[in-house]
């Protein structure tokens, strides 16, 4: 490295990104360009640093392949915080392989990590899942020990594992803080916050209530038979019947949940799943029908009786019954609820889940993505919806690590 | 045809640098970016910090706070030191900056000798070696070798320079009027060379980047010295 590259990667490292601009700003050799990329991305030019870093590793070369890789690792991440996740993960496991076949260990890490991150976003929680296993959690410095602990407090927060999901978000504030880089510190904290937040709300005869994360991993851990209307569906303990493609069926187990454990007049069950406050025949048959079926979907879960007026949710096992409702009302509401999940959703599954029209569902998807509360990911047909992380990964860089080392 | 073409054609045939022993890293040095020797203790750059240590037994002995980016030379008295974009000579005794001329990469530098009243620098990706008056600072003459340049030093009336380009790392003894390349010691791979110098015997001396590392290398056909 030459004695200015050397210095600005001195001033980068120390978060001088002005200082390192200074120092390479006229400059247009790759290493330059490199730093360039890395002091923009630093001082929130996103698309200008992209542009920079994929100069850069194409002048790099195959001849650097190393510094090509770092540079390449260094894009993917600018990518992250444009959330931009179009772009094929190909070259970044590439980089992944050369950085790691000659011995960057640390930045091997860091472009794993990157990875995580991108299948989190996308809410491919498995290919998350194997990303993280195969970072080595020995010998991390302290920003990529944290960032290493809030994805997989992110992983367990998904999978509602409140305990192991806190400890590792213990974990990592105390390798944030030893970081010393203040963007991990906030985010860590802010991930902190989503265990305090209102989660959802727990609704019966007797009224209702508000539950944090922990609170309704305790509900869902209870024994208790809950009809969980933020994924729309029936869970008891690690068994679960999704019902979110089948809403009339879903809006009946809701208000005989919602009533339990007393019964629900067929009026009033007609009224609510077909939208209808004048029933004749037709409605009767057809409330026969839908009851048929869903006592044949939660038969494992719950006897449908009826009664004189209607019918009455019986769990075997004479188990509890508990109606867990998203934290506030309204369709936005409902929409994030089940996009909460992590999978990327379509606007006609998301519609029939909730029993909207398309029209009403995209209108609804189009105000929360001009909020930032939800993202789609592809075009057309093949678009797909996804509410972010509930960590709500901050646009952190961690750049500096990926520095040359040379 | 590409000069590198031409050259490669007559390059001699590579052998394997023999390395001696190993240093450091330094304390709270992430880099080694120039070395020197002053007779008896090897100088490393570590950034921030020049580092004086016993090539004997890695002792450090002396440390002056200054930056220190790039080559590092010692003319018998003071020390020279690339620091962004100028060359400080500096007093030994006090670290204090007796003088600066301007660097002639105009901060593209790396490597630093001195020789034959002159000092010899390196200009990394341009693949050029300057031979400058330390008193201006002014151009002297400009050899061109064919690889990124990351070490000068004189031994002998030999010029040796080092090089490190992707995941290649030579030293380089080259012809001072050509530039054509004489003989070529090949680092084991992982190993780069970030600054050079001779002890004016039996070893050379080769900073090793971000590995934080000086490394002693056998200077070929020298007999090792008694020690």
């Amino acid at each position: 490295m030459d004695a200015l590259i050397a210095t600005a990667a001195r001033a980068l490292a120390m978060g001088d990104a002005l200082g390192a601009l200074q120092r390479v700003a006229l400059r247009d050799d790759p290493p330059a360009l490199a730093q360039r990329g890395i002091a923009m991305a630093q001082l929130g030019e996103h698309a200008r640093a992209r542009e920079l870093l994929r100069h850069a590793a194409h002048a790099f070369g195959s001849h650097e392949p190393l510094a090509q890789a770092r540079c390449v690792v260094a894009e993917a991440e600018v990518a992250l915080a444009l959330r931009d996740l179009a772009e094929s993960p190909r070259h970044l496991a590439a980089a992944v392989d050369t950085l790691e076949a000659r011995g960057d260990a640390a930045n091997g890490v860091h472009a794993r990590l990157i990875a995580a991150r991108r299948w989190l976003l996308l809410g491919r929680l498995d290919d998350a899942r194997a990303a993280l296993a195969r970072v080595d959690p020995h010998g991390l410095t302290p920003a990529l020990a944290a960032v290493a602990e809030l994805v997989a407090a992110e992983l367990e927060l998904r999978a509602l594992r409140v305990d192991t999901a806190r400890a590792a978000l213990a974990r990592a504030q105390a390798a944030a803080a030893r970081s010393g880089v203040p963007a991990l510190m906030a985010e860590a904290a802010d991930a902190q916050g989503v265990l305090e937040r209102p989660a959802a709300r727990l609704q019966g005869v007797a009224g209702e209530q508000v539950l944090r994360l922990d609170e309704v991993a305790a509900c869902l851990g209870s024994g208790a038979l809950v009809v969980d209307a933020c994924r729309h569906g029936l869970r008891r303990g690690d068994e679960a019947l999704s019902l979110a493609r089948r809403p009339v069926l879903f809006v009946l187990v809701r208000a005989l949940g919602e009533a339990w454990p007393g019964d629900v007049g067929r009026e009033v069950l007609i009224a609510r799943a077909f939208r209808t406050r004048r029933p004749d025949e037709t409605h009767r048959a057809r409330l026969r029908v839908e009851i048929g079926r869903l006592r044949a979907l939660a038969k494992p879960f719950a006897d449908i009786d009826a009664t004189a007026r209607g019918f009455v949710l019986r769990p075997n096992d004479g188990r509890d019954v508990a109606v867990l409702a998203p934290p506030i009302d309204g369709d936005s509401a409902a929409l994030l609820a089940l996009l909460s999940d992590g999978a990327a959703w379509s606007t006609s599954a998301l519609a029939l889940a909730l029993g909207a029209s398309q029209r009403t569902v995209q209108r609804a998807l189009a105000t929360l993505e001009a909020e930032a509360r939800v993202r789609a990911v592809g075009r057309a047909r093949s678009r797909r919806w996804l509410a972010p992380s509930l960590a709500g990964f901050a646009t952190i860089l961690l750049l500096p690590t990926t520095l040359p080392p040379a | 045809m590409t000069p590198e073409t031409l050259d490669r054609s007559t390059e001699p045939a590579v052998r394997t640098a023999e390395i001696v022993r190993e240093f450091g890293p330094f304390p709270d040095a992430a880099a080694v970016h120039g070395v020197t020797h002053d007779g008896h203790l090897v100088w490393a750059a570590t950034g921030t910090r020049l580092v004086a240590f016993d090539g004997r037994d890695g002792k450090t002995l002396r440390t002056i706070e200054h930056p220190c980016d790039a080559g590092t030379a010692f003319d018998g008295t003071h020390l020279w030191q690339i620091a962004e974009s100028r060359i400080d000579k500096i007093d030994p005794a006090s670290g204090d900056v007796l003088a600066s001329i301007p660097a002639p990469g105009h901060g593209a530098d790396s490597g630093l000798t001195w020789a034959e009243g002159s000092l010899w620098v390196g200009q990394y990706r341009d693949r050029k070696i300057h031979r400058i008056d330390p008193a201006t600072g002014a151009l002297l003459r400009t050899i061109e070798s064919n690889r990124f340049v990351t070490g000068v030093t004189w031994v002998d009336g030999e010029l040796w320079h080092g090089t490190w380009e992707g995941d290649e790392s030579e030293l380089r003894r080259i012809d001072a009027a050509s530039g054509a390349v004489l003989e070529r010691l090949a680092m084991p791979a992982g190993t780069g060379i970030s600054g050079l110098e001779s002890d004016g015997a039996d070893l050379f001396y080769c900073g090793g980047g971000g590995s934080g590392k000086v490394r002693a290398v056998r200077r070929p056909g020298v007999p090792a010295k008694d020690s």
